[in-house]
C-alpha cells in the first residue's frame, strides 16, 4: 500500500515530471529535479552517517530540505519524529529519550539536542543527475512511517506510532472520496509538520505532480494565506475552522474563482461559518474531514451542500460517513453498539487504526478494545469523542468526553498544563479552562488557588515546558476553587469568572 | 501625521497587546521579534489599532504587512 500509493507515484514524479514545481516556499519555487536531488542527497548522509534506532528525528523547519528528509527517511525504510523547532529543547529531548531517537537531521543551525548524530541538512543537493534513478529501499509495510507525540495527561507527552500501510490506506480511502488532483493543481499546507494533516497536505499533491504552497513559521497564518490564494490562484485548500473565523471580516474582499476543493479539518465546523466562506470560494467543492491521529489523519467525512440542507448538531457540521476501510460506531461505555440517535462514544476500527501508543501498554489497555462485527473480531479505538448517529449513518458530533480541548488545531490535555502549573505553585491547585474569547476563537485561563505572587513566573515556568499554545493567555488567582454538588471544582463556575 | 507620532501613538497599543512594557517599535520589528505575537494576538494588535488611529484595514493591507515599517507606512497612507 505505502508504495502503491506514496512512494512509487513521488518517485515517478521526480522521474517524468521534474521541470514541475513541486513547492512553493516563501515566495521562492522548488521543481521535482530539486525536491528529488535533495533527497538523494540527505539519503546517502544518512547511509553515511548510520544509526541504530528506525525512528529519526526531524526539525520541522519551513524548507525544501525538511519535506525532502522525509522522503528521504522513506526511501530508507526508516520513520520520522518530528521536533518542532520552536518548542522548548527540553520537550524535544524528552521525545528523543522516548522513541529512542539516536539520529536527528536538521536544517537549522542551532541544534539544542545532546547524545545523538545531527545531519546537518541545509543547503544540501546532488551534484549528480542519477537521482532520477533512484528507487526506494524495500521495507515491510508494518514498520513505522512517523511518531507523533501529542499532549499526554500525565505531563509526558505521548506517542502515536503510524505504520507504512496506515499511512497507504489512507491515501487509497482519501483520493477514493473523489479528489480529481492533476499536475495543474496548486494546493496550500499550512499545518506544522507536527500535526497530521501536515502529511495529507504535502502527499496529495506531490503523489500527483503538483505543487505545494507552506506558510512561513515567522508569517501570520491567516492573512499569509489569503495571499496565497489570491497571488498564486490556489486550487486545493486544507484549513482549520479558527482560522476561517479570522478571515471573517474580511469576507467581502475574497473572492477565489480558482480554489476547486476547501477541506475542513482539525476541530468541529460551525454550519453558518463555513455558509458565509462558501461565498469567498464559490467554484469549490466543500468537505468536513474528521479522524484522530490514532486513526492516521482522517476516518470520517462529509460533504458541504452549497444548495440542500446541511446536517449538524448545535451548529457544528455533521462528521459524516467513514471513509472506505474504516468501520465507525457508538457504543456505550460496556461497548454496546446504540441505536441510531443514541448518543455515546465514537469507536474507530480499520486499515488506518495505529498499532498503539508508543511504549504505553498501560494507556493501550485503556484506549482500544476488540469487538465481533459481522462475524470478524475488529481492534476498535476509543477516540473520546461524543457524538450520535443519524438513520442515514451520519455521525453528529456533541463534544469530548473528556477535558482534551484543541487549541489552533491541536489536541490539548489541561490536564498537562494543570500538571505543570501545580509544581510551579508547590502543589496547589490549578485548573485550566478553554474559553472562547471576543473573536470567537478558543483561549486557555488557568485558575491559581491561593498566592500568586508574580504570575510573570508561572507562565515563563510553563513556557520552559510545554509548546506555546498550551501556554494560558490568563492566569487567575483565587482565595478558593468554587464547588460543584459532587464536590468537585467548578469549572464551569470558574468559567464565569473569566472577563 | 507625521510617522515618529503614529509610533508615539503605536508604542502603548504594542504594550498592551502584548503585555511587554519593554517593547520598542522600530520598523524592522517582526512577529519574530516579539514573544505571544501569532495569530491571535496579531488579530487583537489589528482590532486595537484600528479603534486607535479610528481606521479600518483591508486584507491586502495586512497580507502586505511584513513588518512593523510597513503597518506604519499603511497607517499613514489611511490617514
Amino acid at each position: 500500500m505505502f508504495y502503491e500509493y506514496v512512494l512509487t507515484p513521488f518517485f515517478r514524479m521526480v522521474r517524468e515530471s521534474g521541470t514541475n514545481n513541486a513547492f512553493c516556499i516563501n515566495e521562492r519555487f522548488y521543481t521535482y529535479n530539486e525536491l528529488g536531488s535533495c533527497v538523494s542527497a540527505i539519503r546517502e548522509k544518512i547511509r553515511l552517517t548510520g544509526y541504530k534506532s528506525r525512528n529519526v528525528g526531524l526539525v520541522a523547519n519551513d524548507d525544501i530540505e525538511t519535506y525532502a528528509a522525509i522522503f528521504a527517511i522513506w526511501s530508507e525504510g526508516l520513520a520520522y519524529v518530528p521536533l518542532h523547532p520552536q518548542q522548548p529543547a527540553e520537550r524535544s529531548m524528552e521525545i528523543i529519550a522516548q522513541a529512542d531517537i539516536d539520529l536527528v537531521i536538521s536544517s537549522g543551525i542551532n541544534n539544542p539536542f545532546t547524545g545523538v548524530k545531527i545531519i546537518e541538512s541545509a543547503g544540501l543537493q546532488t551534484g549528480e543527475k542519477d537521482f532520477k534513478n533512484q528507487s526506494p529501499e524495500e521495507a515491510p509495510e508494518e514498520a513505522l512511517a512517523y511518531i507523533l507525540f501529542t499532549s499526554g495527561s500525565t505531563g509526558k507527552p505521548k506517542g502515536v506510532p503510524l505504520m507504512r500501510s496506515n499511512v497507504g490506506a489512507f491515501m487509497k480511502s482519501f483520493f477514493e472520496v473523489g479528489f480529481d488532483v492533476t499536475a495543474a493543481d496548486r494546493c496550500l499546507q499550512c499545518f506544522d509538520l507536527t500535526f497530521d494533516v501536515s502529511v495529507q497536505s504535502f502527499l496529495t499533491p506531490l503523489t500527483r505532480g503538483a505543487c505545494v504552497y507552506t506558510i512561513p513559521h515567522d508569517q501570520i497564518k491567516y492573512s499569509y494565506v489569503y495571499g496565497l490564494m489570491d497571488d498564486h490562484r490556489l486550487t486545493f485548500g486544507v484549513m482549520a475552522p479558527s482560522m476561517i473565523r479570522y478571515l471573517r471580516p474580511y469576507f467581502d474582499e475574497i473572492n477565489s474563482q480558482s480554489m476547486r476543493y476547501c477541506i475542513l479539518t482539525a476541530e468541529a465546523s460551525p454550519v453558518e461559518l463555513i455558509r458565509e466562506w462558501s461565498a469567498c470560494i464559490p467554484q469549490a467543492e466543500i468537505y468536513d474531514f474528521y479522524g484522530p491521529t490514532e486513526a492516521t489523519i482522517y476516518c470520517t467525512y462529509y460533504k458541504y451542500s452549497r444548495t440542500g440542507i446541511n446536517k449538524d448538531l448545535n451548529g457544528m457540521l455533521s462528521i459524516g460517513k467513514p471513509m472506505n476501510g474504516v468501520h465507525a460506531i457508538i457504543t456505550d461505555e460496556a461497548r454496546n453498539i446504540l441505536a441510531a440517535g443514541s448518543k455515546g462514544e465514537l469507536c474507530i476500527s480499520g486499515d488506518q487504526l495505529t498499532a498503539g501508543y508508543w511504549n504505553n501498554p498501560e494507556k493501550n489497555k485503556e484506549s482500544f478494545f476488540e469487538l465481533e462485527l459481522d462475524g470478524v473480531t475488529e481492534r476498535f479505538y476509543k477516540t473520546g469523542d461524543l457524538c450520535y448517529m443519524d438513520e442515514a449513518g451520519d455521525i453528529m458530533y456533541s463534544g469530548r468526553l473528556d477535558f482534551q480541548v484543541k487549541i489552533q488545531g491541536y489536541r490539548i490535555e489541561l490536564g498537562e498544563i494543570e500538571h505543570h502549573a501545580r509544581i510551579c505553585v508547590n502543589g496547589r491547585n490549578a485548573i485550566a479552562v478553554a474559553f472562547q474569547n471576543s473573536t470567537g476563537n478558543t483561549e486557555i485561563a488557568l485558575f491559581v488557588e491561593g498566592d500568586l505572587e508574580n504570575p510573570v513566573l508561572l507562565t515563563d515556568y510553563l513556557k520552559s515546558k510545554m509548546p506555546y499554545y498550551m501556554v494560558p493567555t490568563k492566569i487567575i488567582r483565587q482565595d478558593n476553587f468554587p464547588l460543584n454538588t459532587n464536590g468537585k471544582v467548578d469549572r464551569n463556575k470558574l468559567k464565569a469568572l473569566i472577563a | 501625521m507625521e510617522r515618529t507620532d503614529i509610533v508615539t501613538k503605536l508604542t502603548p497599543i504594542f504594550k498592551k497587546v502584548f503585555n511587554d512594557d519593554s517593547i520598542i517599535i522600530t520598523d524592522g520589528l517582526t512577529a519574530n521579534d516579539v514573544a505571544n505575537w501569532d495569530s491571535l494576538s496579531h488579530m487583537l494588535l489589528i482590532a486595537e489599532v484600528e479603534t486607535g488611529f479610528a481606521i479600518k484595514f483591508k486584507l491586502k493591507d495586512l497580507n502586505k504587512m511584513r513588518n512593523v515599517g510597513d503597518m506604519i507606512d499603511i497607517i499613514s497612507s489611511k490617514l
